[in-house]
């Protein structure tokens, strides 16, 4: 029976968790999307790992304050307009080029380019092109949720208020645990084969997620 | 690292920064463990701020969620697979459980039909074709009042290519809904025809996938009581509220 492959296997369908609540309601809600917002950024550990990259070698406040602030411009501009424009990426392939990002990262903290190409790519304009790519996550995110038409808009943007709160609160986090560890004599040594890991975790994402799509399609 | 600028003692934060800043982050992911997320997870809300960021109404909404989708697999491990579809089932009038004198009628209608010629046991032409005669031209109205965050469900029962034209309108308010239906042979799977968030009215014509029941699931998520009322007219038997 061909009908059987597109059945649930849940009766009623219920859908649980975050997708099942945003299912359920229509209308303005600010801060219960705020707070979806800020709970996918924190537990979003693909975005965390880039963040962790990204401000590694940072120490100065402005410079934390440059480089986030590129990154949430990107991801922000296309998570609106993914969301708007209804764009039709896999969430796979995106999360792939997310996995990657970390990888890009890792090699550049670990000064590969220089080595390899003997020039530095522009720290800046990596952090926002891999940036738009991350919002371009997002958006896949939010259309999986099935956001109502109904307030969609000031939804979203209370959702990417939300997303940049999240990421504030995380990098608190992280650059506390990274305070008390640069302190540490043996930082210098273990930098390296932090970054190392962080590149490994990087390919498991990139690894994870081609599988996905190749499942998938 | 040839990429990295090593820092001066000086750039790094003091110890006492440090420890200050891991007051300050576990302080702060207290209160908003407190107000925010408990509420909005949970539905457990000590302080009230979460009712006033409305974020308790997330967290309540999806333990409502969580409790029915385990109602859900308990009802579909204990409901009996019946091992012939229900129509065919219910000619045998003694063990049928008419819960309302529509489906007793219904049941008649079928079983009749269902006695005059033999009937196969599993869905066949000749059982399609005794059916089709059993459910033309049925045509009812029903209406169930939900409270605030009820739900409820009609359902027919319809075999494989019937159609039903239905209709229903929610008055003092407006409603969740999911039109949907189940197969006879596997009753914890489910095909949605249609959803809606917010809606007020419906109508349409339900074409069954399957030998099973199909029907309509509305929930008020609304502050206010809301009474809807369902037409239905076409090849079905047995409409009745399943909860």
């Amino acid at each position: 029976m061909l009908a059987f492959t597109s059945l649930d296997a849940q009766a009623h369908a219920v859908t649980q968790g975050d997708k099942g609540y945003i299912q359920e309601i229509t209308g303005i809600h600010l801060l219960p999307f705020v707070y979806l917002g800020a709970k996918h950024m924190v537990t979003g550990y693909d975005h965390l790992l880039f963040l962790f990259g990204v401000i590694f070698f940072l120490y100065r406040p402005r410079h934390i304050g440059i480089y986030v602030s590129l990154f949430a411009l990107g991801h922000s501009t296309t998570m609106l307009l993914g969301v708007l424009f209804d764009t039709n990426v896999s969430g796979y392939l995106i999360d792939a080029i997310i996995g990657l990002s970390v990888v890009y990262k890792a090699l550049d903290n670990l000064g590969a380019y220089q080595r390899w190409f003997g020039f530095q790519p522009d720290t800046k304009a990596a952090t926002l092109v891999f940036g738009l790519f991350h919002g371009l996550g997002l958006a896949t995110k939010i259309r999986e949720y099935e956001v109502s038409p109904d307030g969609l808009v000031p939804n979203l943007l209370a959702f990417n208020v939300g997303v940049e709160i999240g990421q504030l609160l995380a990098l608190a986090a992280i650059l506390i645990v990274m305070g008390y560890w640069r302190r540490t004599a043996s930082f210098w040594r273990h930098a390296y084969t932090a970054n190392v890991a962080m590149m490994s975790a990087g390919f498991v994402l990139i690894g994870y997620q081609l599988t996905g799509w190749a499942v998938a399609s | 690292m040839y990429n990295a600028n090593i820092p001066s003692p000086a750039e790094l934060p003091t110890s006492g920064q440090l420890l200050r800043s891991t007051a300050i982050a576990a302080a702060a992911a207290a209160v908003l463990l407190v107000t925010v997320v408990l509420p909005a997870e949970y539905g457990i809300d000590p302080t009230g701020v979460g009712k006033v960021l409305g974020l308790t109404e997330m967290g309540e909404i999806k333990a409502s969620l969580a409790e029915e989708a385990a109602e859900d697999a308990r009802a579909a491990r204990e409901l009996p697979v019946p091992a012939i579809p229900a129509p065919e089932r219910r000619s045998d009038a003694s063990g049928s459980p008419a819960s309302s004198l529509v489906s007793r009628v219904a049941g008649l209608v079928v079983s009749t039909a269902a006695a005059a010629p033999p009937v196969p046991a599993i869905p066949g032409e000749a059982g399609l074709a005794a059916t089709a005669v059993a459910q033309t031209a049925k045509s009812e109205q029903t209406s169930v009042t939900l409270r605030p965050g009820e739900a409820a469900e009609v359902k027919v029962r319809m075999r494989q290519g019937a159609r039903t034209d239905y209709s229903w309108k929610a008055e003092g308010g407006v409603v969740n809904h999911d039109t949907h239906g189940e197969p006879f042979d596997a009753p914890d799977k489910t095909l949605s025809y249609r959803k809606g968030r917010g809606v007020e009215s419906d109508q349409g014509t339900l074409l069954a996938a399957f030998d099973g029941n199909h029907g309509w699931f509305w929930r008020n998520r609304g502050d206010k009581e809301v009474t809807v009322t369902l037409n239905v007219n076409g090849e079905y038997t047995d409409l009745k509220r399943m909860k």
